[in-house]
């Protein structure tokens, strides 16, 4: 099949259960809420094509579920992605402070040079809210991690959080390229492709131990 | 009561701004089934059988259902021959309560469910259901309105199922599970009739670790080998693995996949022959779906191959393409137990290897702090010493001599 991008971006969504990922996935790729959903069950994927500065990138997000018991399978899908949603729930504090054991779960499964970003969403709930946006800013900034409140509802930065990330992926591999090629000698999307096969060994797929 | 107003005040109260998006395809009549829309909504009418065939079979089952234990001590193959047929709906509930043995554990156990939510319950479990109960089936009539007696079911249920079996508490997958039951049935039965399928029909599936599903996805995938060869190669071909596409269908047991007909032949056979139903139907979607050259050179690649597993054509899923085919497959029971024994022995030594490898690992990573700290000055050996793993305590020590390379 011809390929219709320049870019391929493994990304992925975690989380804990009810946050709203499956949400934020639905609204980023249907543009659309709906308020019939059903839990996730295991591990789901989204794919859309996004223009950025140019060029085409497709997305191919993963969104897991949520509940503990089902990290034994979805961690096994950290290691391929490039970049990660944290997402917790502004009207649940637990979810907030959970985000500390995601990052862990992370740093001990997803390859070590990641692009990372927390969300805090449903902020569109004012009255509910547990967990102020500085206190999200401010564990942004411990973690040195982008941050920004969302609304899957509302469509409130759901399409900023993914262009910056997916932004901030293309600037880290452009910033490679140029380091292991010299200037010049450069040829846009074909030294992509030479470089995702130099990826191969952490791909997406490859099974790290399961159990 | 107007339904569109239901759906809206679930989920979005105290908002102005309404930009949701009510599914598109949402009726005002419930299709025979009970539902309003969704995946599994089949406004088609039955193509049913004949009204004498129905209470020629009827009256055999309330015969059987009267003469239970009877049947099916003796007469276990009339019983089963009788499900694959496909249970009569007006008997259906009281057959599945029988089958799985609910019955059984109800008549042990009279005052069990109430007293079970009598008791606090884990608040940690209370809250994860909660998170829940509006996001199982929120098409059907049962389940649509927040809040109504459906979700509160739905709670008691679980509620009660996580206070009897701490270990488990709650599993996420089981919330389809008893939200399909009490469509069925009154709260009480479907849950003796959760527990029995939780414990025992799909004994170990919701434990933490999920070991046994992931092993279910081995069998699954040998036993394809077996029947679909091409199919089983295309899948390895794009590293498609079974946590991928069958997780759902495992854990939910065919609940959240299958359209309203097929699903209810599917339990029929299940809850009178076990996990290995759940086994067939999916090999018979999978080669349904992947079976044919021209399906899998379309799906040229993981994500085409899962977005097709995940929306099977709808000929595949029909009652009676997949029924006929489950039961025309050319497995017996000894293939499923073989290929069990096998899987799970193969799981094991993994396991083993994985455990001797780490301890080898760790191993060599003392000795290495321990000579270097040989030749350090003694303060510094202090530091280093402090430092040094110790081994696993409860490490067998004849398994650490073998060495074995992690690839
Ligand atoms: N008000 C509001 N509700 C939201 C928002 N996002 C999600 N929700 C609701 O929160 C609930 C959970 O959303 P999901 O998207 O299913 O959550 P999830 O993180 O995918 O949960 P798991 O699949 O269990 O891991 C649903 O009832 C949504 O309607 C939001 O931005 N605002
Ligand atoms: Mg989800």
């Amino acid at each position: 099949m011809a390929k219709t991008y320049d870019y391929l971006f493994k990304l992925l969504l975690i989380g804990d259960s009810g946050v709203g990922k499956t949400s934020i996935l639905f609204r980023f790729s249907e543009d659309a809420f709906n308020i019939s959903f059903i839990s996730t069950i295991g591990i789901d994927f989204k794919i859309r094509t996004i223009d950025l500065d140019g060029k085409k990138v497709k997305l191919q997000i993963w969104d897991t579920a949520g509940q503990e018991r089902f990290r034994t399978i979805t961690t096994a899908y950290y290691r391929g992605s490039m970049g990660i949603m944290l997402v917790y729930d502004v009207t649940n504090e637990k979810s907030f402070e959970n985000i500390k054991n995601w990052i862990r779960n992370i740093e001990e499964n997803a390859s070590a040079d990641v692009e990372k970003m927390i969300l805090g969403n449903k902020c569109d709930l004012d009255a509910k809210r547990q967990v102020s946006k500085e206190r999200g800013e401010q564990l942004a900034i411990e973690y040195q991690i982008k941050f920004v409140e969302t609304s899957a509802k509302d469509s409130l930065n759901v399409e900023y959080a993914f262009y910056t990330l997916a932004r901030d992926i293309k600037a880290k591999m452009e910033k490679k390229q140029e380091a292991s090629n010299p200037p010049g000698a450069r040829s846009g999307a074909h030294q992509l492709r030479a470089n995702e096969q130099q990826r191969k060994p952490t791909s997406w797929l490859s099974r790290c131990s399961v159990l | 009561m107007s339904l569109q107003k239901s759906i809206k005040s679930t989920g979005d109260r105290g908002d102005q701004a309404d930009n949701t998006s009510i599914c598109s395809s949402v009726t005002t009549q419930p299709d025979r089934h009970g539902f309003f829309g969704g995946a599994q909504y089949s406004p088609e009418p039955k193509r049913t059988l004949s009204p004498s065939t129905i209470l020629k079979r009827e009256q055999k089952w309330l015969r059987m259902l009267n003469n239970w234990e009877a049947f099916m001590s003796k007469n276990y193959r009339k019983v089963r021959e009788r499900c694959r047929k496909g249970i009569p709906a007006s008997v259906r509930p009281k057959a599945w309560l029988y089958l799985c043995g609910g019955q059984l554990l109800l008549e042990k156990h009279p005052h069990e469910y109430e007293e079970l939510l009598r008791a606090p319950g884990d608040p940690k479990c209370m809250d994860d259901i909660r998170k829940d109960l509006h996001r199982q089936f929120p098409y059907h009539e049962m389940f649509i309105r927040e809040e109504g007696l459906g979700q509160q079911e739905l709670f008691s249920v679980l509620k009660a199922y996580s206070v009897l079996n701490p270990k488990v508490g709650y599993f996420q997958a089981q919330a389809p599970v008893a939200a399909f039951l009490l469509m069925h049935m009154p709260a009480v039965q479907a849950f003796w009739c959760l527990v029995s399928i939780s414990d025992k029909y799909l004994s170990g599936y919701y434990n933490p670790g999920l070991e046994v599903l992931q092993r279910d996805g081995d069998i699954l995938q040998a036993l394809l080998r077996r029947t679909a060869p091409a199919v089983h190669r295309h899948l390895a071909r794009h590293k498609v693995e079974p946590v991928l596409y069958a997780t759902e269908w495992f854990l939910c047991a065919l609940t959240r996949t299958l359209p309203w007909d097929s699903l209810l032949r599917v339990w029929d056979c299940f809850l009178c022959e076990g996990v290995k139903v759940l086994f067939k139907a999916a090999l018979v979607i999978l080669a349904g779906t992947l079976g044919d050259a021209g399906a899998r050179k379309r799906a040229a690649g993981l994500c085409e191959t899962l977005q097709l597993l995940r929306h099977p054509p709808p000929d595949v899923l029909a009652e009676r393409y997949l029924l006929t085919r489950m039961q025309r497959l050319p497995l017996s029971e000894d293939d499923f137990e073989l290929e069990h024994q096998r899987q799970t022995a193969r799981r094991r030594a993994l396991r083993d290897r994985d455990r001797d490898r780490r301890y080898v690992e760790m191993e060599t990573s003392r000795r290495a702090v321990r000579d270097a700290a040989a030749a350090a000055p003694a303060a510094l050996r202090k530091r280093l010493q402090a430092r040094a793993p110790r081994p696993r305590p409860q490490v067998r020590g004849r398994q650490c001599t073998v060495v074995v390379s992690s690839q």
